[in-house]
């Protein structure tokens, strides 16, 4: 059997063999052994043949065989005969593929390419019957020639521009029509298409609106999108399709799908971008005219803001090469009917289409410096006009609104102070009514009765608007801005909810970026000096002072000077002999920390002064203070030392290392001589003024770095410190020691020395529940929880065991030591603020995640435990401790927990989880409003993540509901007593959100539509009972209960629905 | 609406004019570190204290256990808040910024007023149609009425009326609103349903 004959037979179900026949074959030339004459004189047995098929499968050989030779091996003579071989054959299979091959070699002519195209366009009705894949090769072949020969296809003219349409008409295939709007494309840019403007537009626009939708799993991966893309490439390429696609777009905003409006608007703004100006031109009014409704009576908003973006688009490209503004302009003329519509509609400035006229006019004034100029020749003046003769402040304040509108425009056009390219060159026209609006606005905020509020705060955002606008106000003129903002923050009485004050302070902060002369010059002595010298209490008007100083203070000037005023006024008040309340001096430091806090202080240049004035100094005057050497002891109060800290804390972590080591090795001695200070650690007998300072020693030390050489070693502080924590000393003063002891455990210690740490652990278990008055239990507890944190969060390879420990404190007998630790449960993850990522802690990533993968099954095995002895063996009273005080504690030790996790984690462990979480929810009783209140928490996470199906298939929707109907109950306890209440008004509305999100959120958004139609909602079975309780809840006598259950109600009776919809 | 508008360009309230409840501000309430604002540099204040064992008491933070039993009883503001959150069945935009409630139109009234300590009440919501001919007052009417129904509890009754003189046909419309054997056979209207569940769809 011959080759060519072994080729047919297999080429339909082994194309691995058939290529490798063709191969032989094609070495067999390449080797002389044959010649192609011969292999084509070897198809003429089959390529006259009745049967297609046989005759394509003879031309798929020589195709296979061609395609087998290496590039170079054919002749030029050789490709000519080929070509036309193919090109007389292009009704075969095959032949379109051979050209493919052959049209890619170097010796293939631009006259075979000719040759080619006209056999394409001359057998168009075959091809087109074709199956798609085929069509496909066609269009690709037709695609590679306009690549590589396009010279050729061009010269031909309307030939290949009909051929082609020709071609594709009827067209269908996604993937093919991607292909055919590129080929069409090039076509209507390249070619002379004015004898075939409708034919070439038809055969494109036929496609519009794209309503496509990709099968599933599409292999081709063809978006809508992507169609629609090229199509509106199609429409827009040339100026020449205007008379036919623009009525049509426009025809097509009649459509009730917002769909199809959507995508004529987009294909619209395409065509406006690249058509020619004139082409823009002469259609502008016309469009105008239409879109007009769309955005006046707007029904969607991103259907107006398309139309907005429309004629914002025309007026700039009506403005492109415009110099000079006359009234003969196509811009002018495009502009006047829009000007015209828009005065009309303001005349009425209340009414619901005043806005979208503002709108409009903003959106064609910012198109550029002469739309601008335009725009305001004709509307500015007759605005104010109105706004004299306008009675009502509604009115006039719509009118303000519209001129505010108009100075955004011109912080577009003209750039405001900030921006860093120059606007446009020409003269800002509003420059005109400079003084008139200073006026108006002036006058609308300060000379209008105080409670107008909102009337006044339109004037004030005008007049910001006007102030940021470059070279546009004087400095005296933002200075008079100004100054009517501090009147406002200064002299003003509160209305309402201060909207106008907030909006004064935002509108300084705004002015100090743009313009921070006048803020230094007028603003910030004017408040600095209502900073009283001291505050014995009375008077804490200075807190609302130092916020507006410090949302203010963003420009660096003002920042350094605002830090230095108040560290004089803080100095000062530190040696005088009656300082006044502590509050103060707090205040002006928490002011401090807070503008510091905003900045990026590396490299600060005026680092070193704040190093020597705040840390060194301060922390010394700490120190002289705890040995009662001072004149005061505002320095001696532990909130005061704790935001001191901080502030000490932000500095030392941006110092550089010199100094950071000199910070270390003054860690405890505060800076101060040994004759002055006793250094905590170590000491014998310690006051509690002395043990205070500790919190500053604790913030020092958190901002070091980690591998810094400590003063003391690790394994000698430790017992001290742990020694101080357990007994009896002011709160504030324990957490900073616990704190300290942490951060030495969980940064500082080189893995080698952890055994110092759990030993100290293992010192300090087990409890002994009877001990002195001035060691507790809860004290050693707190020691021991914030030891097991350190250790925990930097996964110490004792994780496992500490937990364990620490959930065996559960069952203790003792009931101190059961609370207290469950509690404590709630320390471990907690996100601390000293112990932190910034300051360089050792947080591992999946410590979260092993705590409570580990936690969690432990909890419910105990849990499952007490509840089946206690329903077993009511008799045996052998257990020590009651089970009803066990299991409250393990709840709450849980909630504690998840309080503190990401509820991502909590997902996978759901169905292990969920009964724990019904069972919290059964504690009612006072003491549990924690335990139930992180529980809803973390029920709600749940709810909004996963929806109801989750908990339907943990089988757990009635009794969930029944209980968040419970909590939602508004009831005194059993007890009795005036505060006895079961539920908490918070712990009511938490219920009831649980409630709403349990009917709000979609639960079977991503099913399968399938399982959609025929299921009913889960929630259905309990819809009446949810309905039935919540009536009485409406009820409730604290608003906020009432609202939520407003909302939990319509909720359920709005999204859970009676019958399916579709019976 | 396929339905030419009746009213295309109504008068607009803005937002920040139309009555509200003025909460105790809380920017105002002082913490041990000052104002709301700095705290919001010290994360641990945030979230309550640091150190969760410091305190023992379930009331622990704020002020809630002593408003707990302070009652707040329904008032017409509150009626106000239920209601002019409904969207027109022509315009996207709400009722109160239409003003076709009103909170001076809004009154709450006990219901037996011989019988002093009778918890029963009636609330009248008087609404004002944007034109005098507006065939859809009905719809608005109607659309009141079940917000009502749905947010008060059983022991009020709900009265909507056409507020006098600003309507052609009032007294037609009040009747209907008023007789409850129509008011229910309206709801069971599917198309109608639809319309008012449409406008409920915004209420906040």
């Amino acid at each position: 059997m011959s080759a060519l004959q072994t080729f047919m037979l297999v080429v339909d179900h082994d194309k691995q063999e058939a290529r490798q026949i063709a191969e032989r074959v094609a070495q067999d030339v390449e080797s002389r052994k044959t010649t192609l004459v011969e292999i084509v004189q070897s198809l003429r047995e089959y390529i006259n043949d009745e049967d297609p098929l046989l005759r394509g499968k003879a031309v798929s050989y020589l195709t296979a065989v061609i395609k087998a030779l290496p590039p170079k091996f054919l002749t030029r003579q050789q490709v000519q005969v080929l070509t036309t071989f193919f090109c007389e054959r292009i009704e075969d299979a095959g032949a379109v593929a051979g050209i493919e091959s052959l049209q890619k070699l170097d010796r293939f002519t631009k006259d075979m390419a000719k040759e080619v195209a006209k056999a394409l366009f001359e057998n168009f009705n075959t091809l087109q019957s074709r199956a798609q894949s085929q069509r496909f090769q066609v269009y690709q072949l037709l695609n590679e020639l306009m690549t590589n020969h396009r010279a050729v296809l061009h010269e031909m003219g309307d030939t290949s521009l009909v051929g082609t349409v020709d071609l594709m008409t009827g067209e269908k295939d996604p993937r093919n029509l991607m292909l055919v709007f590129s080929i069409l494309r090039a076509i209507m840019v390249e070619w002379d298409i004015s004898n075939h403007v409708e034919l070439l537009f038809e055969s494109v626009y036929n496609y519009f609106p794209i309503t496509f939708r990709p099968p599933p799993n599409d292999p081709y991966g063809i978006t809508a999108q992507d169609l629609k893309d090229r199509l509106q490439d199609c429409i827009s390429s040339s100026s020449q399709f205007a008379p036919h696609s623009i009525p049509a777009l426009l025809d097509k905003l009649d459509s009730t799908s917002q769909n199809v409006k959507k995508d004529a608007l987009h294909a619209l703004i395409a065509c406006i971008n690249s058509y020619s100006p004139d082409t823009v031109a002469r259609y502008s009014i016309t469009i105008w005219e239409t879109l007009k409704f769309e955005i006046l009576n707007a029904q969607e908003e991103f259907l107006s803001e398309l139309s907005l973006r429309a004629l914002h688009d025309i007026a700039k490209r009506l403005s492109e090469g415009v110099t000079q503004v006359s009234d003969q302009l196509p811009l002018a003329q495009y502009l006047r009917p829009i000007t015209k519509e828009c005065n009309e509609q303001l005349r009425e400035p209340q009414q619901k289409q005043a806005k979208p006229a503002q709108e409009i006019l903003k959106a064609a004034s910012k198109a550029s410096a002469a739309s601008f100029s335009l725009v305001v020749q004709v509307v500015v003046a007759p605005v104010l006009t109105l706004y004299q003769g306008a009675e009502g402040l509604t009115k006039q304040r719509a009118l303000l609104e519209t001129l505010t509108q108009i100075f955004e425009s011109a912080i577009t056009v003209f750039g405001a102070w900030t921006s860093r390219t120059p606007g446009a060159p020409t003269e800002n026209p509003l420059l005109e009514f400079k003084d008139q609006f200073s006026e108006i606005f002036g006058q609308a905020l300060m000379s209008t009765v105080k409670e107008e509020v909102s009337f006044r705060i339109s004037a004030l955002r005008g007049f910001l608007r006007l102030s940021m606008l470059r070279d546009y106000f004087h400095d005296s003129e933002i200075g008079l801005f100004v100054q009517y903002l501090n009147e406002i923050l200064l002299k003003e009485e509160s209305v309402g909810r201060d909207d106008l004050k907030k909006e004064a302070i935002a509108a300084l902060a705004e002015i100090s970026k743009h313009q921070p002369r006048p803020i230094m010059d007028i603003t910030f002595p004017a408040f600095v000096a209502t900073l009283p010298d001291t505050d014995d209490g009375t008077h804490p008007g200075y807190l609302r002072t130092l916020e507006i100083l410090a949302q203010i203070s963003i420009e660096k000037v003002i920042f350094e000077t605002l830090v230095r005023r108040l560290l004089t006024k803080l100095a000062l008040l530190l040696q005088k002999e009656q300082p006044g309340s502590a509050a103060y001096p707090r205040a002006i430091l928490l002011t401090i920390f807070y503008v510091m806090s905003q900045r990026n202080l590396e490299g600060d240049a005026a680092l070193d002064m704040y190093y020597d004035k705040i840390v060194v100094s301060m922390c010394r005057s700490a120190a002289t203070t705890a040995s009662g050497k001072a004149s005061n002891s505002v320095l001696g109060d532990s909130t005061v030392l704790d935001i001191l800290g901080r502030l000490c804390n932000l500095i030392v972590r941006s110092l550089p290392r010199s100094k950071q080591d000199e910070v270390t090795k003054n860690t405890y001695t505060l800076f101060a001589p040994a004759d002055e200070f006793q250094p905590v650690p170590f000491s014998q007998s310690t006051s509690e003024d002395q043990q205070r300072t500790m919190i500053l020693s604790t913030y020092l030390l958190a901002g070091l770095p980690a591998d810094s050489t400590l003063p003391h070693s690790i394994s000698d502080l430790l017992p001290d410190l742990a020694k101080r924590s357990i007994t009896k000393t002011e709160p504030s003063t324990q957490l900073a020691i616990l704190r300290h002891i942490a951060l030495l455990v969980n940064k500082f210690l080189p893995k080698s020395e952890l055994s110092t740490a759990t030993g100290l652990f293992d010192s300090l278990l087990p409890l002994n529940p009877t001990t002195s008055e001035s060691q507790t239990p809860a004290d050693t507890i707190k020691t021991i929880f914030w030891l097991s944190k350190s250790l925990i969060l930097r996964l110490a390879p004792t994780t496992t065991q500490i937990l364990a420990s620490l959930l065996s404190l559960l069952s203790s007998q003792d009931e101190t030591i059961r609370t207290t630790a469950a509690r404590g449960f709630a320390i471990l993850l907690k996100d601390d603020d000293v112990l932190s990522p910034t300051n360089g802690a050792n947080i591992r990533l999946l410590a979260k995640q092993r705590v409570f993968t580990t936690l969690t099954p432990l909890i419910s095995a105990n849990i499952r435990e007490i509840n089946t002895t206690s329903s077993n063996s009511n008799d045996t009273r052998a257990t020590a401790v009651p089970n009803e005080h066990i299991k409250p504690a393990h709840l709450t030790a849980l909630s504690g927990i998840l309080s503190t996790i990401s509820p991502t984690l909590v997902m996978p462990e759901l169905p292990t989880l969920l009964p724990l979480l019904l069972q919290s929810l059964d504690l009612q009783a006072e003491d549990s409003h924690a335990v139930r209140a992180a529980t809803l928490q973390t029920l709600s996470v749940i709810i909004r993540e996963s929806g109801v199906t989750i908990i339907e298939k943990c089988g757990h929707v009635q009794s969930l509901v029944s209980r968040l109907l419970k909590t939602a109950q508004y009831k005194a306890s059993d007890a009795g007593g005036k505060e006895g209440l079961v539920n908490g008004p918070r712990l009511r509305v938490d219920a009831l959100k649980c409630l709403f999100l349990l009917a709000q959120t979609p639960n079977t958004e991503d099913a399968p539509a399938v399982a959609k139609a025929g299921k009913l909602s889960p929630l259905l079975p309990v819809r009446n009972q949810v309905l039935r309780s919540l009536r009485s809840v409406l009820d409730d006598p604290k608003r906020d209960v009432r609202k939520a259950a407003v909302d939990a109600r319509g909720a359920w009776l709005r999204g859970v629905e009676d019958v399916p919809e579709d019976e | 609406m396929a339905s030419e508008m009746q009213n295309s360009n109504p008068t607009i309230l803005d937002t920040a004019d139309l009555p509200t409840r003025l909460r105790p501000s809380v920017s105002s309430k002082t913490t041990t570190y000052g104002s709301e604002f700095f705290a919001a540099v010290l994360p641990s204040l945030m979230h309550g204290t640091a150190d969760p064992l410091s305190d023992y008491s379930p009331f622990s933070s704020d002020s809630e256990g002593d408003g707990e039993l302070m009652e707040e009883p329904i008032d017409e503001q509150e009626i106000y808040d239920l209601i002019s959150t409904i969207s027109d069945p022509e315009h996207p935009i709400s009722l109160g910024a239409l003003a076709v409630v009103s909170l001076p139109d809004i009154s709450i009234k006990s219901s037996l007023s011989d019988v002093p300590g009778s918890p029963l009440r009636t609330v009248t919501v008087l609404i004002t149609p944007t034109i005098t001919h507006c065939s859809l007052a009905t719809v608005i009417g109607l659309g009141v009425r079940v917000r009502l129904e749905q947010s008060l509890p059983p022991r009020f009754r709900v009265d909507v009326r056409i507020k006098e003189g600003t309507h052609s046909t009032a007294g037609e419309v009040n009747k209907q609103l008023a007789d409850k054997e129509r008011v229910a056979a309206a709801l069971e209207n599917g198309t109608l349903m639809g319309v008012i569940a449409k406008m409920l769809e915004t209420c906040q």
